[in-house]
């Protein structure tokens, strides 16, 4: 019996004017954790969508367990024992968790109806060799987010899938849930004689977890199942995006003055927060740190006027505003807001990049009796577009075909083109490859240095150290903390977790 | 790569335009009459009227909606219209605004409801839909207004081009160019397409769907009491069952040409060319099968059968083709 329970030999793929995949290998050891990296773009998706029988390749052959194989469907592969945990949650939210495991197999009794008493006890089963404590009958939409993420684990288990495919498990969990999936992951492994491929942006977790590493460059190897004792963070870098990765320099000119420009005072909403306070300065940016489910996204739509403040005040150049909705904030008071969400939020995806880009301009650019052409709009947006180096073959290209980097590239673009005074940006990296993401960070800094004063989201605490002047810490819609950035990395993590856990 | 082929052959409306050419072939050399002066003006009568049904249904679409009130709101504004000219006296141009300003009021009230209930607009409209028929009958007893000027009643029956077309399918037609170009060129057609097509990014944007949407529903009730003062003007009266039952005779045209023009359902694209094209196409077969004399109840059938086939082409095309421009 041969060492790899996976082999991909040669694949190459194709669409229309791309290469996606050339002569790409793949090597997945039995009972391994194999990390597949790559920037966005780079094949890792549709290498992924061959291996589980989304897309066929055109060159190139599939081995599984020493066998050539070639799935003609998802089903095909889950059925062969290859099962994928995606980033969005496959489950039924209205359903238990039991019906979710049991989905494709439900026990039915005599009468040929669900035996409810069989799916709650076959279902245990899973969940038991998992450790969760979760009742079967649990609905699903009443777990958190990291135990939907575990449910879905289980389920992929229950399929009797020895090969686990997960792309960005760790994106929406909080530190202490990603631990506790990474010791299930290992155990899983030694365990249960199943293989993980482990797909993430994150490369401390890689260096954590995965015990071999392949890394994908526009559709290349360009390495093939490397031990990762045999690699450091800049190696890996390197490898990914061809070059050393840029250290984002700390922003140590402080430029912003001590005038307040935004004020929340005492501010309780509808959604929970609680006598928050904070204030924003000219040229700022003021950094939002939180896990999870601290609040910090739903507390900028409050002050957008999307959920409602019930008490409290705002006030914009120590003036009290009332902002009732996100087109109050952008034409009254110039405050423009980057989802963190570009897919749902932030874009059109079916609509094409002038428009996209073009959104937040439209109002300000119409002429007499609304007249607005293509034109006018180009001639405004391009030199953002330009400036960003939005890779795509023309304006009238649907924004759905570019890259996850290009499409937050146009997200950005847009508040740009708008000339905001203040810019609530909300993750703005996540799933990002490397090089755009340290490209981002520089913008954000211009940003700032040109005079417009930012609050910051982010979960990423090295970006968050990097980028911002002052750090406000949220928990559970309370802020509990804020601490000036030295930029230092120790210190200032340390100080943040602190206040977090305290 | 496929760079010989032109943009324009692979769109929808290229596909209906063979169809329709395709349809005329066939029923001018299968059935008599088909050319003739009398059925080419009859035929465009009707199809001045589906097209503008097909427009009102279509830019509620564009919500991801529906308006299931059409007909009903249609048939009402006519049945105002009259009572203004009949009963009122009122001049004929004055009583076009009214009964324009009066469907766009109802067109109001399905779209205020619809977004501050939450409620999707089908439920909503099919409610209105009830509310407004009743309403109409219960003022009107169910009664026609046959007395109407003879000017107006005299437009419906005028011929133009040799006696070939009538002045109605001009209307249509313009309204398509008007339409189209405020979907292209204007800033607020801009806005009705991206608010349609993902409301929570439109919002983020700055842009108030809950009004866009609005406006949408409005516009419908515009284009419904156009088409029900059309009708009125074609028939020579405004009669309370003149869109049949509850407005019924209108909607499966209504649906049928924005869903072959390559509307999505899903909304966010919208297609005023493609609506007219579907709507030619409609009427033509319609026709088509009345002179082969098939019967009344298989002309339903089959636009019954071309609707779903529409539809499942509405589902491929969400998949397959979101490549082409969004306003066509």
């Amino acid at each position: 019996m041969s060492d790899y329970i996976l082999e991909l030999n040669n694949i190459t793929k194709n669409f229309p004017g791309v290469k996606a995949l050339d002569n790409a290998n793949f090597k997945l050891k039995r009972k391994s954790i194999h990390a597949l990296l790559g920037e966005n773009g780079a094949g890792k998706s549709t290498l992924i969508k061959i291996i589980t029988g989304v897309y066929n390749q055109n060159e190139g052959k599939l081995f599984l367990n020493n066998q050539e194989k070639s799935f003609s469907s998802p089903n095909a592969a889950i059925n062969a024992g290859i099962s994928v945990v995606h980033q969005e949650r496959n489950l039924i939210r209205r359903f238990s968790v039991g019906e979710n495991l049991m989905l494709t197999n439900l026990p039915k009794n005599n009468l040929g109806l669900i035996d409810y008493n069989t799916v709650a006890k076959e279902s245990k089963k899973w969940l038991n060799i998992m450790e969760l404590d979760i009742d079967p009958n649990t609905i699903v939409s009443d777990l958190t987010v990291a135990k939907m993420q575990l449910c879905e684990i289980a389920k992929a288990l229950s399929l009797e899938s020895k090969i686990l495919l997960l792309d960005e498990p760790t994106s929406s969990l909080s530190p202490q849930d990603t631990k506790n999936l990474f010791a299930l992951l290992k155990r899983l492994v030694a365990e249960q004689d199943v293989s993980i491929v482990f797909v993430s942006h994150k490369l401390e977790e890689v260096f954590e977890i995965c015990d071999e590493v392949t890394v994908l460059r526009d559709g290349k190897n360009a390495c093939e199942s490397e031990q990762i004792t045999n690699l450091n963070r800049q190696k890996l870098v390197k490898l990914m995006i061809g070059r050393d990765e840029q250290i984002i320099k700390s922003k140590k000119d402080v430029n912003f003055t001590d005038e307040n420009l935004l004020n929340l005072q005492s501010i309780n909403t509808d959604l929970g927060h609680k006598n928050i306070n904070l204030n924003l300065k000219k040229g700022e940016i003021l950094g939002l740190y939180g896990l999870v489910g601290a609040g910090r996204t739903e507390l900028i739509k409050c002050v957008l006027g999307l959920d409602k403040i019930n008490s409290g005040q705002i006030l914009l150049n120590n003036k009290e505003i009332k902002i009732k909705s996100p087109k109050d904030a952008l034409e009254k008071y110039k405050i423009g807001y980057i989802s963190e969400d570009r897919k749902k939020e932030g874009l059109i995806l079916m609509h094409d990049v002038l428009s996209n880009a073009g959104i937040t301009v439209w109002s300000n650019l119409k002429k007499i009796l609304s007249f607005l052409n293509d034109s006018i709009v180009h001639n405004k947006v391009d030199p953002y577009v330009k400036q960003l180096e939005v890779k795509t073959p023309s304006y009238q290209q649907i924004v759905s075909n570019l890259s996850g980097g290009n499409q937050q590239k146009i997200s950005v673009a847009k508040w740009l083109a708008s000339g905001t005074d203040i810019l609530f940006i909300d993750e703005p990296t996540v799933g990002i490859d490397i090089k755009t993401k340290s490209y981002l960070h520089e913008l954000i800094i211009e940003l700032s240095l040109k005079g417009t004063s930012i609050i910051l989201i982010t979960s990423d605490m090295p970006e968050m150290i990097s980028l911002a002047d002052r750090i406000i810490t949220m928990k559970d819609f309370k802020v509990v903390g804020e601490t000036i950035n030295n930029h230092n990395y120790e210190e200032m993590s340390s100080s943040i977790m602190g206040n977090i856990h305290e | 790569m496929n760079n010989k082929i032109p943009n324009f052959v692979k769109t929808n409306q290229f596909g209906l335009l063979i169809l329709v050419i395709v349809f005329i072939c066939i029923f001018s050399f299968s059935t008599d009459g088909f050319t003739s002066r009398f059925n080419i003006y009859a035929l465009s009568r009707v199809v001045a009227l589906d097209i503008m049904i097909g427009l009102a249904m279509m830019v509620v679409i564009l919500t991801g909606g529906l308006n299931l009130s059409l007909g009903a709101l249609g048939v009402s504004a006519a049945m105002f219209g009259g009572w203004c000219m009949e009963s009122m006296g009122i001049p004929i141009s004055i009583t076009i605004i009214l009964v324009l300003a009066f469907g766009s009021f109802l067109g109001w009230i399905n779209g205020f409801v619809t977004v501050r209930t939450g409620v999707h607009s089908f439920i909503v409209t099919l409610a209105t839909m009830s509310i407004y028929f009743g309403f109409m009958t219960l003022l009107t007893e169910a009664e026609a207004f046959r007395k109407l000027p003879e000017a107006f009643t005299d437009f419906g029956s005028l011929k133009l081009f040799n006696k070939y077309i009538s002045p109605l399918l001009i209307i249509s037609v313009l309204t398509c160019f008007v339409l189209y170009y405020i979907f292209k060129y204007t800033d607020i057609g801009r806005k009705l397409i991206a608010a349609g097509a993902n409301p929570d990014a439109a919002e983020l944007s700055g842009i108030s769907v809950d009004r866009m949407f609005i406006y949408c529903h409005m516009l419908s009730g515009f284009l419904a009491a156009l088409a029900g003062i059309m009708l009125t003007a074609r028939i020579g009266a405004a009669i309370p069952s003149m869109a049949g039952h509850l407005g019924f005779d209108w909607l499966l045209p209504a649906f049928l040409a924005p869903v072959l023009g390559g509307t999505l359902l899903s909304g966010g694209k919208v297609t005023v060319f493609g609506t007219m094209l579907g709507a030619i196409l409609v009427t033509l077969i319609n026709n088509g099968l009345y002179l082969i004399d098939v019967g009344e109840f298989w002309v339903r059938f089959f636009l019954g059968i071309i609707l779903l086939g529409a539809v499942l082409l509405d589902r491929a095309r969400e998949y397959f083709t979101v490549k082409n421009s969004i306003v066509s």
